[in-house]
């Protein structure tokens, strides 16, 4: 290819989306670009994003990543899923696994079966019958298999050290070809006849061109944002936390969960996430009902284990601009939206936003409308499904304890989701698609463990005998026992495969 | 606290094909205490899916569910297996071209967690052409069925089936009978609302009337029950589909090949589906041709001819009526598409089967999914008439979804996801390589070397090669099946 053909690729952001975006296209398009990326060490990088789902996985092996130098590197440690605390109610727990609970018996949902026995006052929790839960709750670890057994029914994804990820990504780019400028973006050079970008100009007086620009700039979205002016698409009235107190600590316990805790707060949630060195902490709040120092208070409060830093501050919009990819200009990370990170959705989105711009890239040198549209729709599907599954979690709830929740409670819900809901509360049923993420494991785990029981329940499971049925259930639940109970514990397995371990500080 | 709800006591499938006989096989194995007629006497001729000899490999996952194995369809229904279907002249004349089943495994597909768990592209990505395993296994004769309890060879080969539909049928009505599910001949004369508009009871000539909690329209075209329901309407599909009317030529040679032909005649298309008890020709064409030219094509004059109206209800469920195969959408007999529609709809039905109460958003739900279904198909025909030869001949309307799929294809290599569609991206994009609609390289391959294509060709070839060691000639194979029974 001559390089009049080659496309010069120039990322604005070296955080997590900026060095993903930059290593996944240098190591996948090695013939038809050239990739610089620009940071600025005045600005930082955001620092937090910690907590990942499985997807992470199939990233890191494209790009022929060792997952055990991966995890050294970034500290990572394993993630079935994630426990909400005290969402429902207060004093509840459930954990939504990356995984799903029992299997189809007769052609009929296992929910429908557990919700009938659940009737009968004949089962503990949905999630003894399912592997990812149950593996979490004993905090034991063992890779899935990769057959139609019961060792298949789960998935696992990371939770790593956000600060080191991206310098991992960017030695990992840079050994791909990746041209990395230190600097300070202060303006940008547009071509007047089409608005396209065609230089960023840096403090230092150095000119980048490009043709086409990656905007990593975070939340400032520098390009899509301030330079094009993308109109933004505004869900605060749906999802109301728009401010972090983030402070890590250090470990309290020994044993290391191989999960998440996201337990509900008077004016949101905080998170706990596990790492090899730390404990990732935050309280995830609205500033509409808590104000700044009240919710550093209430993390240095409610955080265990010493703190390794005082509370920090971090403030965010929930939203997405209506178009991610305009003009040359395509945001990936925080620049193009952002849905907090209840359901760890974020990185997950940069990952997508990526892979569909690699699907999607112009071809000798040109941007076609058609691919742009293709692009954008994709990616305000991918936005509006997860949107909806975090509303549920706030929604659905009896808590009537604070404003907050008094709030959520009672909202006005976007109409796709009213509709999924009524359908689950009169039928027990779960609106099918294929796109996008969050299946029906997914929408199960959550309804049943925030208390959304329906009505009614499929016709069928009244049919058999329900001694039987209790049975196949017992039968289930220990097979699952018994599997789990032969898993090493997660510290122990990462132990024994110890090229997954950092070294120690 | 969540309660069962009250089971359906009583269901009355309308149509006594082999769609209604299905349909009532598997509502009574799924509702084993639900008394279940069917009412009605020989399917309609002009019912595509009713009289199908042929579907597509998501009924023989149907048959395994509803123990109807395929041992039985081989000794009693004349079954054999299609493992491509080859596409003749849709790219040009003397073109051809063959689309297999089945989408190569990728083994982290494959677990129960990636089933079960959604996110990450669902589209696919064209990946460099290599001779499909089902392509040489076809070419040399050789094939078994995939032993299910081992990995071989062949056990990502997916095919469909043939077979001999009135024996089929029978098949399907003594397994009713042993179900104890009854029958009323007799045509729907008249049915009779409830005050909340369900349907309480209907009126069946020579037999009075018969009420149910739910009634099942397999009545072919002229969708007997739904038609009659206040609310039922149709939508045209005439401007995206050619085929106006449909010859059947009577069964010709017994013949045993793995796999069918689909020939592009200018004026229509020329379907060839190889059965053990003789070879199935279909001449579909746009209407207007003369005697001698369709005897030309066919090779001898037709036993049926047939008009088509291509069109699908807007909702195949109302108040408590579902229409299922023909009564809920028609079209061209192509590829197995009729009855696989029916199959798929079906299956629908015992995902979302209701209960005595019919739940308003339960029915918007089961239409939703099964107006994609349809439109699906519509789709996937709408495809075929974008072959160069077809397109060049006929000036056709394109949904959006099409010219999205079509631009994205002949671009960019990719196809996005079709939800509810009857085949899977990689299936899609094989089709329409076989109908020799150029596709274009995705950027990620676009600067593969040659070693790595070449490194792909070999191992694709190897996994032929392999296939082709590990089966016998499927004539042998199939005269073992035989013989063992007889
Ligand atoms: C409280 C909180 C918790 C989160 N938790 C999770 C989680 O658990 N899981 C998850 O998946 N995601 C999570 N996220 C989201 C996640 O942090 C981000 O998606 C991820 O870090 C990507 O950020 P980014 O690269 O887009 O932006 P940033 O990290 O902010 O990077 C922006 C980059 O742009 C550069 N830059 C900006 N302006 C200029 C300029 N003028 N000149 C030069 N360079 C410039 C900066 O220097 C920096 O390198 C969380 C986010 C928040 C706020």
């Amino acid at each position: 290819m001559d390089s009049k053909a080659r496309m010069h690729v120039v990322v604005l952001g070296g955080g997590t989306a900026g060095w993903m975006a930059a290593a996944g296209i240098a190591k996948l398009l090695p013939a038809s670009t050239t990739v610089t990326l620009v940071e600025s060490e005045d600005i930082g990088i955001v620092g937090v994003g910690e907590a990942t789902l499985p997807h992470i996985r199939a990233y890191v092996e494209r790009l022929g990543i060792d997952e055990a130098e991966f995890m050294k590197a970034t500290h990572a440690t394993y993630k079935l899923g994630i426990d909400f605390r005290d969402f429902g109610k207060i004093g509840d727990s459930y954990i939504h696994p990356f995984g799903s609970f029992g299997e189809d018996v007769a052609g009929v949902g296992f929910h429908h079966w557990w919700l009938d026995q659940h009737h009968r006052g004949n089962v503990g929790d949905i999630g003894d019958y399912s592997m990812a839960v149950a593996a979490a709750r004993a905090n034991r670890f063992a890779p899935p298999a990769q057959d139609m057994t019961l060792a298949s029914t789960y998935g696992y994804a990371y939770q790593f050290d956000a600060t080191l990820f991206g310098p991992f990504m960017r030695e990992f780019g840079i050994k791909h070809g990746v041209n990395r400028i230190e600097g300070l973006v202060t303006s940008v050079e547009r071509n007047p006849e089409n608005g396209n970008i065609t230089a960023l100009c840096l403090k230092s007086g150095e000119r980048i061109e490009g043709d086409l620009f990656i905007d990593c700039s975070g939340f400032r979205s520098l390009l899509l944002g301030s330079e094009l002016q993308e109109d933004w698409q505004d869900w605060s009235h749906w999802l109301p936390c728009d401010r972090a107190a983030a402070m890590p600590c250090t470990h309290q316990a020994s044993d290391i969960r191989p999960y998440t805790i996201a337990t509900a707060m008077p004016a949101g949630w905080r998170w706990q996430i596990p790492l090899q060195h730390r404990m990732g902490n935050g309280y995830v709040f609205s500033s509409a009902f808590c104000d700044e120092d009240k919710a550093c208070n209430a993390i240095q409060q409610a955080a265990e284990g010493k703190a390794l830093a005082d509370p920090r501050i971090l403030r965010f919009r929930p939203g997405r601009r209506i178009k991610s990819w305009s003009h040359n200009v395509i945001g990936v990370g925080l620049s193009s939206g952002f849905l907090e990170p209840l359901e760890s959705t974020s990185i997950y989105l940069a990952q997508m936003a990526i892979t569909y711009l690699i699907e999607l890239f112009p071809e000798k040198g040109r941007i076609d409308a058609r691919d742009r549209d293709e692009f954008n729709r994709l990616v305000d599907m991918e936005y509006d499904r997860v949107r909806d599954f975090l509303i549920l979690h706030y929604n659905a709830t009896t808590r009537d304890d604070s404003e907050f929740w008094n709030h959520v409670r009672t909202m006005q819900l976007p109409d796709s989701l009213m509709g999924k809901m009524e359908l689950w509360r009169r039928t027990g049923r779960v609106e099918k698609y294929s796109d996008g993420l969050f299946y029906d494991a997914s929408w199960i785990a959550v309804y049943i463990g925030q208390g959304v029981i329906p009505q009614s329940h499929d016709a069928r499971t009244s049919m058999g005998d329900p001694a039987r049925i209790a049975n196949a259930l017992n039968h289930l639940k220990q097979a699952i026992a018994a599997q789990v109970g032969a898993m090493p514990g997660h510290v122990d397995y990462l132990q024994r495969n110890a090229a997954r371990l950092a070294e120690a500080a | 606290m969540s309660k069962a709800r009250a089971p359906l006591r009583k269901i009355v499938v309308v149509g006594a094909g082999q769609v209604g006989a299905i349909v009532a096989i598997a509502l009574k194995r799924a509702l084993p205490a639900c008394d279940i007629t069917i009412i009605g006497t020989t399917p309609d001729p002009a019912a595509f899916a009713d009289n199908a000899a042929t579907a597509l490999a998501f009924t023989n996952k149907l048959h395994d569910r509803l123990g109807i194995s395929e041992t039985q369809m081989i000794t009693a229904a004349g079954a054999s297996h299609r493992l491509v279907m080859r596409y003749f002249g849709w790219a040009e004349t003397g073109s051809h071209g063959a689309m297999s089943y089945g989408t190569p495994s990728d083994p982290a597909m494959q677990s129960a967690f990636a089933r079960n768990w959604g996110g990450g592209s669902k589209g696919s990505t064209r990946q460099p052409q290599m001779q499909s395993v089902a392509q040489a296994l076809a070419d040399a004769g050789r094939f078994i069925r995939p032993p299910n309890d081992a990995h071989t060879p062949i056990s990502d080969i997916d095919y469909g089936l043939r077979w001999n539909a009135p024996a089929y049928r029978q098949l399907l009505v003594s397994i009713a009978q042993q179900l104890s599910i009854g029958h009323a001949p007799g045509d729907v004369a008249g049915v009779t609302l409830d005050e909340s508009g369900s349907v309480a009871s209907i009126e069946i000539t020579g037999h009075g009337a018969i009420a149910a909690d739910l009634f099942i329209d397999c009545g072919g075209p002229q969708a007997p029950l739904l038609s009659r329901l206040p609310g039922h309407a149709t939508q045209d599909w005439s401007d995206h589909l050619p085929i106006r009317r449909v010859h059947l030529a009577a069964p010709g040679q017994p013949m045993l090949a793995l796999e069918d032909r689909i020939s592009f005649l200018g004026q229509g298309w020329l379907g060839e589906c190889a059965g053990r008890d003789g070879l199935q020709s279909t001449l579909a064409s746009i209407g207007g041709l003369d005697d001698t030219a369709i005897v030309s094509a066919l090779g001898s004059a037709p036993a049926l001819s047939i008009d088509c109206a291509p069109q699908r209800c807007e909702a195949p469920w109302i108040a408590n009526v579902i229409a299922i195969g023909d009564a809920a959408a028609r079209f061209e007999p192509l590829a197995g598409l009729p009855l696989d529609l029916a199959h798929r709809q079906l299956s629908l039905l015992l995902e979302m089967l209701p209960g005595q109460l019919i739940e308003p958003l339960e029915r918007n739900e089961y239409n939703r999914r099964a107006v994609l279904m349809m439109d699906g198909v519509r789709d996937t025909l709408s495809m075929h008439y974008s072959a160069p030869h077809a397109a060049h001949l006929f000036d056709l309307e394109r949904s959006d979804h099409v010219i999205l799929s079509l631009d994205q294809f002949t671009r960019r290599g990719r196809l996005p996801l079709w939800e509810e569609a009857p085949f899977s991206a990689s299936e899609t994009m094989g089709l329409m390589g076989a109908l020799g609609i150029a596709a274009g390289t995705p950027p990620q391959f676009a600067t593969m070397g040659s070693g790595q294509i070449a490194a792909m060709r070999q191992g694709a070839e190897k996994l032929a090669s392999d296939a082709l060691e590990f089966v016998p000639p499927y004539q042998q194979w199939m005269a073992q099946m035989l013989g063992q029974r007889s």
